[in-house]
C-alpha cells in the first residue's frame, strides 16, 4: 500500500510532528507510514483522510501484489 | 489509545525499583547459598521428611528464595508491560512482535540447553529461565523503540 501523506502534509504545509498531535499518534509512526514501513489501521487511515478533507482511496492506495 | 492489559506508565520505575534488588538477590542466592535469617521457618516440632513438598507439607524451610523470585517476577512484569508515554496502534504492533521474538529466541536456548548442558549447569539455567522471557522481551522491545526515536532524529525532524 502507498500513500500521499508527504505531499498532502506539503500542501497544508504541516509537519510530520503537527500531523501526528492531529490524530494522536507518535511522529515515529507518521514516520514509518510516510515512509511504507507500518500499514495504519482503518481508524487511523479515516483520521488522517480527515485532517486533509479527502477521501480514505485519494490518500491510500493499493499496489501490486496486496 | 485505549489498551487492554496494560500497567500505567509510571508502573515501570516501579518495576525496575523492584527488580533490581531482586535481581541481585537471587544472584546472591543462586551462586552464593545467601539466605535471610528473618525469612526462616521451622514448625515445632520433631523434623520428619514426608516426602511431600507443598506448602502446607514444609516442616522447615528459608523463604528468601520464594519471595525473591516473586518480586522479580512482578517487577519484571511491571517493566514488561507498562504503557508507554506516547502509545499508539505502532506501538502494540511492535510490543507483540518483540514478544514473538522473545518467545522464540527463549524457546531456541531452552532447546540448545536441554541436549548439551546437564545435571547442576541445566537446573540453574531453568532457574535463569524463570524470568529469561521478560528479559529477553524487555530488551528487544526498547531496542526496537531506541531505533525507532533514533531514525526520527537521523531524519531531522
Amino acid at each position: 500500500m502507498k500513500n500521499t501523506i508527504r505531499v498532502e502534509r506539503a500542501i497544508l504545509n504541516i509537519t510530520q510532528a503537527e500531523l501526528a498531535e492531529k490524530v494522536h499518534v507518535s511522529r515515529q509512526t507518521i514516520n514509518a507510514i510516510e515512509s511504507n514501513k507500518y500499514i495504519p489501521s482503518t481508524v487511523l487511515a479515516l483520521k488522517i483522510a480527515r485532517v486533509f478533507q479527502k477521501q480514505v482511496g485519494e490518500i491510500f492506495t493499493l499496489e501490486e501484489g496486496d | 489509545m485505549k489498551t487492554r492489559f496494560l500497567f500505567p506508565h509510571k508502573y515501570r520505575l516501579v518495576g525496575w525499583v523492584l527488580t533490581i534488588p531482586s535481581f541481585i538477590l537471587m544472584l546472591l542466592v543462586l551462586h552464593a547459598d545467601f539466605r535471610l535469617s528473618f525469612l526462616e521457618y521451622g514448625r515445632k516440632g520433631k523434623f520428619q521428611f514426608d516426602g511431600e513438598s507443598f506448602l502446607f507439607n514444609i516442616h522447615r524451610h528459608n523463604f528468601t528464595d520464594e519471595v525473591g523470585s516473586l518480586l522479580l517476577i512482578t517487577g519484571l512484569l511491571m517493566i514488561a508491560f507498562s504503557r508507554e508515554k506516547e502509545e499508539d496502534e505502532r506501538t502494540v504492533k511492535l510490543r507483540l512482535e518483540s514478544l514473538l521474538w522473545a518467545v522464540y529466541v527463549n524457546s531456541a536456548w531452552m532447546m540448545f540447553s536441554i541436549i548439551f548442558f546437564y545435571d547442576t549447569l541445566f537446573a540453574n539455567i531453568m532457574t535463569y529461565n524463570i524470568c529469561t522471557p521478560l528479559i529477553l522481551f524487555i530488551a528487544r522491545f526498547n531496542f526496537v523503540m531506541y531505533k525507532e526515536r533514533r531514525t526520527l532524529k537521523n531524519a531531522g525532524l
